[in-house]
């Protein structure tokens, strides 16, 4: 006999009853729980009286009991009170031990509501002040090095706008330019301003995260995590930085699985608006082989070309140096320093302290006029200085037995076009022109001479009778220029690893 | 009584023994701290009754005996003293003179033959066990042991020794945390124990990264030896639940992700949980997890990270607080949380002997 529902639960319900009962409230719950739930939790259950003292449910294992009453206690609750009115509560009693049922029976009426602690995010203190020593020591996690600062950044005509730029990111990271990106020849500068966007940052926001490393070191940890075949430490230690400055990125070129990583590490950094500052010895696209796609990242925020330091700049520079290193150097004698010397600014230094240490070997003041005496090797030693484009334009068409006027013109046989290419290719390379100065002196726009650097680039891998040709003409070139200056060109690196191991340079672009 | 001991050696020792001393108890001799000296050094205890630690120290004794003194307010003297060395001298009336360069203190302390006998043990069963390893088991179950108190089976992590096995379980009813590691045993000494919260608490303090402890067992009573330290417990008497119940067999989905990752992203979206469903949803679709909490009358959160999962779209709640915990105390990489449906429990697991158990909570249409 199907009884009917609801049962009234005032009075005890009779127990021939209860079975079907327990049919029916079992048929909703395995509906609402799906199958598996019901199955691992409710099939041994039983009921073994239900009215106005409550509704017993016999559980098979303590266990059960325990996670059914903690887990399941409103499902059952609402689905007894569609069959039931007036009952009392739900209790769930263990089938045989006495003891542990009254245990239960006791815990059941005792509503838990235990408050579940949500964890604390504590609120990021966003300026505070830092004490230099924490800065330093910060700073110096972060991969930073010391001496390269704002405040001992000499900027000049030629590094404004990096410098405004750089100031921008460190003020306001992920905000204004995203990413950043510097390029210049080397010892000009670049190393100097990411790191100083480091400190700076760091000096504002004490508690960001601030990673500078080289590409080089990127690579590194790269192939670590590859070879620990877990890359999730490496994931986990760049794509958290606030702030991420990356060096020499001209060695991402060639490496696929590096610029693959590279480019989900950039993503998610600038998915989160995360500062990212580059740094590289050659615009992004004439980075070999670099993917397109980050080529078109790096140009998409801010590139920024740091120029070769004028004169004015450059004796700002070396009268910074003095200072900061109390040398006794009159302001006459770097004017003459800088006249003579052009080069980067590690050559400027190192004539500094080459004129430094003759005056203090020889206990007197050098006399400007001795000065060209005692930088013999420096002077004029900086190639790129020497030759300029109309030697380039020069020796090319020389080479090919061409009119230089042709290289100017509009003529495009094969033989033209290639010959125009390469005094392209070399301009770039030899000179500090920039793509609008190069383009502007061939009569074409800038794209052409991306284009035909890129092309010549490609095309002196491929094949090496280009190779060879482009390398005479260059040498060619270099050696009628080191005839007007002094010595040849090979003794400023000298002079430069000498004073690398010296210790007065660390950090810098090799 | 008279000795000269380092600071810091005491202070260190003070530390550790001083909290198993409970700030309200009705027998004030409960908030001392035996201090013994004789021939070997200073030995100092606390206890609660229930649990005990001892602990011995290097000092330099002049005269044996021993006395009580209350417990923090003696570590709180002893930290603040301006020099290293410190002279402790007590007369018969139990009180205590501390000099310390300068400093000088009086502090009036309690005869030690009020200070009650730790229970000996009778016949225990004894082995040794990596220290490492019992410190890490407990780390991965205590957070889970139930508060209850009308459960007081739950109250503590169940500690099983047998088969070649050390399984270590706790559960609150809603959640399971198991450990189950290989170790060998000599055979006969199968048994298994419930060890009170606190205990547990005050054995992940004294444990260290290394070195073998000693385990002693009986029915009602559990000692742990370890470096110079000693903590003796009562056990929780009564059977702890058949927990392999709730375990659930095969699952039918798995889903991998990092451990770091997720628990960060539920962190933050639990910050918009409402306090009376406190549950946050989380759907696996297609190698996303996408966590979401919505409360109408605060605001919605939704964080979706990568994830390795396959199988179909689910969608399953659970709260937060049950999800954080165990990714708190793993230090894996990567975990798997391995599905049935969208109402069974979930399992969270790991690469090494370690499962996690988890009641879904209903989720609201």
């Amino acid at each position: 006999m199907q009884p009917h529902y609801p049962l009234d639960a005032t009075k005890p319900i009779d127990p021939s009853k209860l079975k079907p009962l327990w049919k029916q409230v079992s048929q909703d719950l395995r509906k609402d729980l799906g199958d598996p739930t019901f199955d691992l939790w409710f099939a041994d259950f039983r009921l073994t009286s239900a009215g106005p003292e409550g509704v017993i449910l016999l559980a098979p294992g303590s266990m059960y009991l325990i996670w059914v009453e903690e887990n399941f206690k409103e499902s059952l609750g609402y689905t007894f009170e569609k069959y039931l009115t007036g009952c009392g509560p739900i209790r769930c009693e263990l089938a045989t031990e006495e003891e542990l049922a009254k245990d239960a029976e006791k815990a059941s009426q005792k509503a838990r509501k235990k408050k579940n602690e949500v964890t604390e995010l504590r609120p990021r203190v966003l300026v505070e002040e830092i004490s230099e020593a924490k800065l330093l020591e910060r700073g110096r996690a972060a991969g930073l090095v010391e001496t390269f600062r704002f405040d001992n950044f000499v900027s000049g005509e030629n590094s404004e706008l990096a410098w405004a730029a750089a100031q921008a990111v460190a003020v306001q990271p992920g905000k204004t330019y995203q990413p950043l990106f510097f390029h210049s020849a080397c010892g000009l500068g670049k190393t100097h301003l990411l790191h100083g966007i480091g400190w700076e940052s760091l000096r504002l926001r004490p508690k960001s995260k601030i990673i500078f490393v080289t590409a080089e070191r990127f690579a590194n940890d790269y192939i670590d995590g590859i070879q620990k075949s877990s890359l999730s430490p490496f994931r986990k230690k760049y794509r958290q930085a606030d702030l991420l400055l990356i060096d020499d990125v001209q060695f991402l070129g060639r490496k696929e699985g590096l610029q693959r990583e590279f480019f989900h590490t950039f993503n998610s950094l600038s998915d989160l608006h995360k500062q990212i500052v580059l740094a590289s010895d050659c615009p992004a696209s004439e980075i070999n082989e670099l993917e397109d796609r980050l080529v078109s990242r790096f140009q998409w925020g801010l590139s920024v070309e740091i120029h070769r330091p004028g004169l004015e700049t450059r004796a700002a520079i070396l009268r910074r140096k003095r200072d900061d290193w109390n040398m006794t150097v009159s302001d006459e004698i770097i004017d003459s320093i800088v006249e003579r010397v052009r080069g980067n600014v590690r050559v400027l230094e190192g004539a500094l302290i080459r004129v430094a240490m003759v005056a203090t070997m020889n206990d007197e003041p050098i006399a400007p006029e001795a000065i060209d005496e005692v930088l013999a090797d420096i002077c004029g030693g900086d190639e790129s200085q020497q030759i300029g484009i109309k030697e380039i334009k020069q020796a090319v068409a020389e080479h090919y037995d061409l009119e230089v006027q042709i290289l100017n013109g509009k003529k495009r046989t094969a033989r033209v076009a290639e010959a125009r290419q390469v005094a392209m290719y070399l301009v770039r390379r030899l000179t500090d022109l920039s793509l609008v100065e190069i383009a502007s002196s061939f009569g074409k726009d800038h794209g052409t001479v991306i284009y035909a650097v890129k092309r010549i680039k490609a095309k002196c891998e491929a094949s090496a009778a280009l190779k060879s040709t482009v390398e005479l003409i260059k040498r060619r070139l270099v050696q009628s220029s080191s005839t007007v200056g002094s010595k040849r060109p090979q003794k400023v690196s000298q002079t430069r690893d000498g004073l690398k191991s010296s210790g007065v340079f660390e950090g810098g672009e090799g | 009584m008279k000795f000269k001991i380092d600071k810091d050696v005491f202070q260190d020792a003070l530390n550790q023994v001083q909290h198993v001393v409970s700030t309200r108890t009705t027998l004030p001799i409960l908030s001392n701290v035996l201090l013994e000296a004789d021939e070997l050094g200073l030995k100092l205890s606390t206890t609660d009754l229930d649990v005990t630690i001892t602990r011995r120290i290097a000092a330099d004794i002049t005269k044996t005996g021993a006395t009580t003194m209350p417990a923090r307010r003696l570590a709180s003297i002893v930290r603040e003293l301006p020099t290293s060395e410190i002279d402790f001298e007590v007369n018969e009336d139990n009180a205590a003179t501390v000099r310390s360069g300068p400093s000088f203190f009086k502090i009036l302390g309690l005869p030690s033959s009020e200070f009650p006998v730790i229970g000996e043990f009778g016949e225990a069963k004894e082995f040794t066990i990596d220290q490492k390893l019992l410190k890490e088991a407990l780390r991965k179950t205590s957070y889970a042991i139930s508060t209850d108190e009308t459960r007081y089976v739950l109250n503590g992590v169940n500690c099983l020794i047998g088969e070649g096995m050390l399984t270590l379980v706790a559960t609150d009813g809603r959640r399971l945390a198991m450990v189950e590691q290989d170790l060998e045993f000599p055979a006969g000494n199968e048994i298994g124990v419930i060890i009170p919260t606190k205990a547990v608490n005050e054995l992940q303090r004294l444990l260290s990264g290394s070195g073998e402890l000693k385990v002693s067992l009986t029915d009602s009573q559990a000692g742990f030896e370890l470096n110079e330290s000693h903590l003796i417990t009562k056990l929780i008497e009564g059977n702890y639940p058949n927990f392999r119940q709730v375990i659930p067999g095969e699952a039918k989905y798995r889903v991998t992700v990092e451990r770091e990752v997720l628990h960060n992203a539920v962190k933050r979206v639990s910050l918009l949980v409402n306090e009376k469903t406190n549950s946050i949803k989380f759907c696996f679709d297609d190698h996303r997890l996408a966590i979401s909490a919505n409360s109408p009358e605060i605001g919605e959160a939704e964080e979706v990270i990568d994830v390795r999962y396959d199988g179909p779209k689910l969608v399953v709640a659970f709260n937060p607080e049950f999800v954080m915990a165990p990714l708190r105390n793993l230090d894996q990489d990567e975990v798997y949380i391995d599905l049935i449906d969208e109402s069974s429990p979930g399992v969270l697991k790991i690469d090494e002997p370690f499962l996690y158990v988890i009641m879904p909570m209903r989720v609201a249409n």
